[in-house]
């Protein structure tokens, strides 16, 4: 063996690192965030009911479509020729964005879509839903008046699936191989099924996720509010916020839980110490599947938005991105971080301001 | 410059004033003449004693009374009563037409759309206070503090006016489970009947909080107990008039309520209301304990709060709270004031649905609406109040009030004038500054009264 030779050793790897490059404003906050394959452009679904194409070089912004009420969540289906989206009105709509034309619209639940995902095989998109409604005294959940979980064909809009799952169910999310769907709600309940077979394959709860409120309020706060499987498929990754006295002051930890989503059995969370407060509302794999960003609100400590080492749960980068972050999203070649963001709403002088934003991060330090 | 005194509207403050309303003065000259009839009568009776049948049947056909459903933390106008479609402060529900041409309410509130031409909104509320302890403490007691005098809160003023010396049930009830609530708690730690006395502050109960030792023992028989009780009460009194004893007296005035709480300590137990009645309400603690209040009212309580800690104060999580709270808001006054008026009592029971002020048209970042007291509504219906009636308005985004905005004394005016209570009557409280129950003649919203 070789003599290594100081002067001709290789740099170490660079420390993973997240670096702002580039803001998009927009009138009103985007609280869902898609991007083409090459990440030139980016599909944002906005508080204002709107679905807006934003190409990523200009900043120029098209409303492509709209909801009656907050746009929640844009998929790109696979070959980027149709974008469904999903709103609180309820309705998923699938666009043509080649002609601008809305193609379809489904009235998928009566009360709000929370959150949509298209499975990576591109054939189902699914949609979840649900009001809270007092249950009992102490304001458990009510079971719910429509289903909450909801599989339509993504090609021709026809529903494959439906299944009751105490609402609000508010996160969903496909397996990698493109036959499980899983969904987390307020009680911090997830479940998967089996979509070739329509059946429950298993179903557990944390109880880190949600919270009962004892000093403000009597009913129940919080809940899964993202999930992503890892990239593996092994894995299922839900985040929200840590459990609190007062949920209604939005302090508990920022928190992530990893699953064995076959047995439910919790394998890792968020550090001791390596988190603030407030609730984390995003989660993003890296592609080279061994990273993953969770993002959302700081109430209090450092940092909003933090690169996590899937192996090891640890956090290696972390900064205070300043503004509430609703999504986020990696492009195909991990260079660069996708990220939607919600401003506080001002009112001066009967004008709002504009208080959307995409931020675009490049990434470095990480394998493609 | 402080108006003069009235000679005709002195409120009792202290022992031994008197009071300006014609009712009420009737009834405690009858009561105070039947005294020393039955006082007469018992030396000769035990059972019986101070039984007065003419006066309890008056007291109850007169009987006006008042729920507050007190929304603590500062509801939404935008969720419930003062919707904005189409404007970015609207929030994502949408706004549905009422009963009322021209009306909207929140979607939310879809069953209060249907009886809108019961109710009086008004949507152009402006109070000076925009955090949450002096929120409440204005709202409650119609009236910027002026220490160290303690103004007496609306239920204290109502329980005295509208209560009756003999009433069984507690003349001012509370209904609120929740035993925290950051400045709720701290409010409800202070002195609520101020200068009126204590004798006019609540009786709580919810949840936990329960009237202890009101059951009579099992080994004593009805007879018995009145029998001792009579007993008790003739030589205490006889102790109290010979020695000028305010103990004694105090002691005789707290059994007479531990009496009268024990006669109806089943209007308390929420498990003895009818089941079909407990499922209208809906289960949450606040729709049972407004069925509760509904069911004190009809057995005389002259004023119930109900309340469930300060849930409305929506700082995070805004929609996601509201979802859930304002439908059950709304089917609670529905079958509040459905109910009442099958009864025949919405005529005669004062129903206020508010908080301590409103919240922003705009969203912060937690996703919450903040503290706003420029302009916001309220509810009102049944005694008093004209039904069908919107008030006022804001402008575009709901921002400030469009016209006349009224405050916290309009409103005290209004209600009071609505039991038919005068607003500016003096309080009586000796040597102390005068204090009206309304300060500086506030106006009355009229628009509302009937």
């Amino acid at each position: 063996m070789a003599d290594t030779d100081p002067k001709s050793s290789p740099t170490p790897p660079a420390e993973p690192k997240l670096t702002k490059a580039k803001e998009i404003q927009l009138p009103s906050a985007v609280l869902a965030l898609e991007s083409t394959p090459d990440g030139k452009t980016l599909f944002a679904a906005c508080l204002d009911g709107s679905v807006q194409r934003v190409t990523v070089e200009t900043g120029e912004a098209l409303a492509l479509g709209r909801h009656d009420s907050y746009a929640s969540g844009v998929a790109l289906l696979p070959g980027g020729q149709q974008l469904v989206s999903s709103g609180y009105d309820g309705v998923l709509h699938w666009l043509d964005l080649a002609s601008g034309k809305e193609l379809r619209s489904v009235q998928a639940h009566q009360f709000w879509s929370w959150d949509l995902a298209a499975s990576p095989d591109g054939r189902w998109v699914a949609s979840v839903t649900g009001q809270y409604r007092a249950g009992s005294y102490k304001y458990d959940p009510a079971p719910g008046t429509e289903p909450s979980v909801r599989v339509f064909d993504a090609v021709t809009g026809a529903l494959k699936h439906s299944w009751d799952f105490l609402p609000p169910v508010q996160a969903v999310a496909f397996s990698p191989d493109s036959r499980r769907v899983a969904a987390g709600n307020l009680m911090g309940e997830v479940a998967v099924w089996d979509l070739e077979t329509g059946r429950i394959v298993s179903q557990w709860k944390t109880d880190d996720l949600t919270s009962w409120g004892i000093i403000k309020s009597h009913h129940f706060l919080g809940g899964v509010f993202a999930l992503e499987f890892s990239p593996d498929g092994e894995h299922l990754y839900a985040c929200g916020m840590g459990p609190m006295r007062d949920p209604m002051a939005g302090n508990g930890v920022q928190r992530w839980q990893s699953f064995d989503w076959k047995t439910g059995k919790k394998l890792d969370q968020t550090h001791e110490g390596e988190s603030g407060q407030g609730l984390m509302e995003a989660l993003a794999f890296h592609p080279d599947g061994k990273h993953f960003v969770m993002a959302g609100r700081l109430f209090q400590g450092t940092w909003n938005l933090a690169l996590f080492d899937a192996a090891t749960g640890r956090n290696l980068f972390s900064i205070d991105a300043k503004h509430r972050i609703t999504d986020a999203r990696f492009s195909a070649d991990g260079q660069r971080l996708f990220l939607a963001k919600a401003r506080q709403q001002e009112l001066k002088n009967g004008r709002w301001n504009e208080f959307g934003l995409i931020e675009i991060h490049t990434v470095s330090g990480l394998g493609a | 410059m402080t108006p003069p005194p009235d000679p005709h509207t002195l409120i009792p403050g202290m022992a031994g004033a008197t009071c300006g309303q014609p009712d009420h003065v009737l009834h405690r000259r009858k009561f105070l003449t039947g005294l020393g009839a039955a006082g007469t009568v018992s030396l000769g009776s035990w059972a019986g004693l101070f039984s007065l049948p003419a006066f309890a049947q008056q007291a109850k056909r007169t009987a006006k009374r008042c729920i507050l459903l007190w929304l603590c933390g500062a509801p939404s106008q935008f969720e419930t009563w003062d919707p904005k479609p189409g404007r970015i402060s609207a929030g994502p529900f949408r706004s549905i037409p009422t009963k009322l041409p021209g009306v909207h309410f929140s979607s939310l509130m879809s069953r209060c759309a249907t009886i809108a031409d019961k109710l009086a909104v008004v949507r152009c509320m402006k109070t000076d206070q925009n955090e949450h302890l002096q929120g409440i403490n204005l709202l409650n007691r119609g009236s910027a503090p002026r220490p160290p005098f303690v103004r007496p809160v609306l239920g204290s003023v109502l329980a005295q006016q509208l209560g009756h010396l003999d009433n069984p049930v507690p003349n001012f009830i509370l209904l609120d489970p929740c035993p925290e609530g950051n400045e709720f708690k701290e409010f409800k730690a202070g002195n609520w009947a101020g200068w009126l006395g204590a004798q006019y502050g609540p009786v709580r109960v919810g949840g936990d909080y329960r009237i202890e030792n009101v059951l009579r023992q099992a080994d004593l028989s009805a007879e018995d107990h009145e029998s001792r009780n009579a007993l008790r009460r003739f030589l205490t009194r006889k102790y109290e008039n010979d020695r000028k004893s305010a103990a004694a007296a105090s002691q005789n005035a707290v059994f007479e309520r531990v009496k009268g709480l024990m006669s109806c300590a089943d209007l308390f137990d929420l498990e003895k209301l009818p089941a079909k009645d407990r499922e209208r309400y809906g289960p949450g603690a606040f729709a049972q304990h407004t069925l509760q209040a509904r069911h004190l009212v009809e057995n005389g309580a002259p004023f119930v709060m109900v309340s469930n800690g300060m849930p409305w104060d929506s700082h995070v999580f805004h929609n996601e709270i509201y979802q859930m709270l304002t439908p059950e808001l709304d089917n609670v006054i529905f079958q509040l004031i459905t109910d009442l008026e099958q009864r025949g009592m919405l005529d005669s029971t004062l129903v206020v649905a508010m908080g301590e002020f409103g919240r922003t048209p705009w969203l912060n970042q937690a996703r919450g609406r903040d503290h706003y007291s420029k302009a916001w509504s309220l509810m009102l219906a049944g005694c008093g109040i004209k039904r069908g009636v919107v008030v006022g308005g804001t402008d575009a985004e709901g921002a400030e009030v469009d016209g006349q905005a009224f405050n916290e004394k309009n409103l005290f005016a209004t209600i009071f004038s609505a039991l038919g209570i005068d607003p500016y009557a003096l309080y009586d409280i000796g040597d102390l500054p005068s204090f009206r129950r309304v300060e500086d003649r506030a106006e009355p919203i009229r628009e509302v009264l009937a």
